[in-house]
């Protein structure tokens, strides 16, 4: 088992014709990534790597019964992609546009939500579960090298340090159930304790690794589910952006969602709070392997 | 984006939202044309984008065109909250019976709005000493907001029932214009309830969101821009970064300048933040954050040329999270030519490149036909990049 996807999953991909969609469309079935369907309006009946397109996502699921999207539409028109996805029956989704405007990004994510639909991103590099299936480009053309098959959850704000989190642990000898990378944009579709308490449900995931960044309260609640007991497997937080506490509140220095406002929005508020509610927290990559062991 | 409040309120009035009669001046004689042609009380307000103007003494009366002028001359030109007075807003005075505070910005997941029966002071201190005036809600983005919820949060915060349908109806096209304005936050604080019985909407402050510029060509042309770190202004290379990133489609690009040496070129946002911590660690003194999600050489070259132009920098830390989407020859096909035009020598300024992903054997082949470059060999983590720059300035002549 897995969280989200696994080998049974069947991949639709959003916006299949354009360059980057096509780049990952290749990595991922070269992965054995099960690619049903693309869609692009306006090209039904194209191929794309061998691939069928459709000219919306309702004949898609008609005819291949695809279950999971990889959405590249970008930002300007991704709310609706959203939106016709979850209504067409998908449930699971990542969604790679970034920089989309906030009202869009609400209403998707509501959408989504309101469907019961999994959804990582605004501004995630996918989804994967080492071995077994990948949504997205998360891993590039060396995504077995980078995502060893393993126990450990992996949830990330950033989708560079989930390659990077994962790389740490292949080469430990560990490796991923999944590796969620949920998005770098302020609202994204899932709740890091969301993604957390899927793992906590599922029997091949032993422990987890989380990173987090300044701004926002997804560490908080990770905390507070584990103070509850909601949250019993052992996670280990590596929670970056301490040095932006030198600096005035307000200022982003990376992902837009990582901006000061709050007491508790600092790295080193959200290190000592997941501390204190249990968890093992790391300053840097290579601690991670020995905290997970000890 | 901040927007200025005439210019907020040129956009709340143009939805016909009952915002007072009022014009922006430049001096002090616009400002009593501008009183006269207003007639009787006006309200003298420095126009900069901050909350909390009125107790910054950024607000002044004024009885007359005379009056208005000497309100004006004394704001004009002063600095609050870290910006200059370049003009004020000269606006009909309300004759106000009671203050209630309405404000919409984003949750966690979704649009949020506050109201409050208690205005014209800050919302914090009100929700500190009297919690029950304040309801705070989320909105459902897909349904907006209703004139009957709005209706019940009024309710719930309070006000007495005759301003309950008032109150509500406005409520509920202000949120349509906060969500038609693409909007990240909308303030009017206070909202006036006049003698006379009607809503006015006296103090408003809002923010627009840049990633959603391309459908409001109203305010392609505003040229507003966000403060450097502190408050500072934004030097000629942060602005030059930012024209790039709004000039060349796809990706982004960011970069602030701060007092260290040692230059980051960091990707990814995260992978970015961990390194800038770790360096602090490892004693090094970042010259500058930077974040780069790249799809074209553009925006790539245009951050190298920044660094390498900041006098402050005395080396480089390139630092990529390993790369997934995107080939290694893009970083490096943007440093190279980057390097010529501003005549770094990589001997005497070291360039540590921490770079794996697809296309990598190329890109070594490319780096290494410049002297100088550095780039670990496959397998380094973030922290050996890390230690390897802050280890390299050290031991450095300067360029």
């Amino acid at each position: 088992m897995s969280i989200l996807i696994g080998t049974a999953t069947r991949v639709l991909v959003q916006g299949a014709t354009g360059a980057q969609a096509r780049f990952d469309i290749r990595y991922c079935l070269d992965y054995g990534t099960r690619i049903v369907a693309g869609v692009t309006p306006g090209r039904g009946g194209e191929m794309v790597e061998g691939v069928p397109v459709f000219n919306t996502v309702a004949s898609a699921l008609a005819a291949t019964g695809a279950d999971a999207s990889a959405v590249y539409v970008p930002a300007r028109g991704v709310k609706d992609a959203v939106m016709e996805a979850v209504e067409a029956g998908i449930r699971v989704l990542a969604c790679f546009a970034e920089n989309v405007p906030r009202h869009d990004a609400a209403a998707a994510v509501a959408a989504a939500r309101s469907a019961g639909a999994h959804m990582a991103g605004f501004n995630t590099n996918g989804v994967i579960s080492p071995g077994r299936c990948k949504l997205g480009g998360i891993g590039g053309d060396r995504a077995a090298q980078i995502y060893a098959p393993g126990r450990i959850g992996v949830c990330s704000r950033s989708g560079g340090m989930s390659a990077e989190i994962c790389w740490m642990l292949s080469r430990a000898g560990m490796g991923a159930s999944t590796c969620v990378s949920m998005g770098g944009d302020p609202i994204v579709g899932m709740r890091m304790v969301e993604v957390l308490k899927l793992f906590e449900a599922d029997p091949e995931t032993d422990a987890c690794v989380i990173f987090g960044e300044p701004g926002g309260t997804h560490e908080i609640e990770v905390a507070a589910a584990l103070r509850s007991g909601e949250l019993r497997k052992p996670v280990v937080a590596l929670i970056a952006g301490q040095f932006q506490e030198r600096y005035p509140a307000g200022v982003s220095f990376g992902h837009f969602a990582a901006v000061i406002k709050g007491e508790n929005d600092s790295a080193s508020a959200k290190r000592r709070i997941l501390a204190a509610a249990g968890a093992r927290v790391a300053t840097s990559l290579e601690e991670i392997p020995q905290l997970l062991t000890t | 984006m901040k927007l200025l409040e005439d210019q907020a309120k040129a956009w709340l009035r143009a939805r016909h939202l009952p915002v007072p009669d009022g014009r922006a001046a430049h001096t002090p004689a616009d400002a009593a044309v501008a009183a006269r042609a207003l007639g009787a009380r006006v309200a003298v307000k420095a126009l900069v984008a901050a909350g909390r103007r009125g107790k910054a003494g950024a607000v002044k009366m004024a009885d007359g065109a005379t009056a208005a002028e000497a309100a004006a001359r004394e704001l004009l030109g002063v600095e609050i909250a870290g910006q200059r007075t370049r003009r004020v807003y000269v606006e009909s005075a309300v004759d106000i019976a009671a203050e209630c505070y309405l404000s919409f910005g984003f949750g966690r997941l979704a649009p949020q709005i506050v109201v409050s029966r208690r205005g014209g002071v800050d919302i914090e201190t009100v929700a500190a000493s009297d919690p029950a005036a304040v309801v705070a809600v989320e909105v459902d983005a897909m349904r907006g907001l209703s004139v009957w919820q709005a209706a019940y949060l009024w309710e719930r915060a309070g006000v007495e029932s005759k301003l309950v349908p008032l109150l509500a109806s406005l409520t509920a096209r202000l949120y349509a214009a906060f969500r038609d304005a693409d909007a990240l936050m909308l303030e009017l604080n206070p909202l006036a309830v006049t003698r006379s019985g009607e809503l006015s909407i006296v103090g408003t402050m809002m923010e627009i969101d840049g990633n959603a510029l391309f459908r409001h060509p109203e305010w392609q042309d505003l040229n507003l821009e966000e403060p450097g770190p502190g408050g500072r202004a934004l030097n000629e290379r942060e602005r030059a970064v930012i024209a790039a990133d709004r000039k060349f489609q796809g990706g982004a690009i960011r970069y602030t300048e701060l007092p260290g040496d040692i230059a980051l070129f960091v990707s990814g946002g995260g992978a970015g933040l961990l390194q800038h911590d770790l360096m602090l660690a490892a004693g090094g003194r970042p010259a500058n954050h930077s974040d780069l999600s790249p799809a074209s050489i553009d925006k790539p070259a245009a951050l190298f040329d920044a660094i390498f132009a900041n006098p402050g920098a005395k080396g480089l830390l390139i630092g990529m999270n390993y790369l997934q989407l995107l080939p290694c020859t893009l970083i490096i096909e943007a440093l190279l030519p980057s390097i010529e035009r501003n005549g770094v020598d990589p001997r005497r300024f070291p360039i540590v490149v921490r770079l794996f992903g697809p296309k990598e054997d190329e890109a070594r082949r490319l780096a290494a036909t410049v002297p100088g470059i550095r780039y670990l060999p496959h397998g380094a983590s973030l922290e050996d990049g890390v230690r390897e720059i802050v280890a390299l300035v050290k031991a450095s002549p300067g360029r």
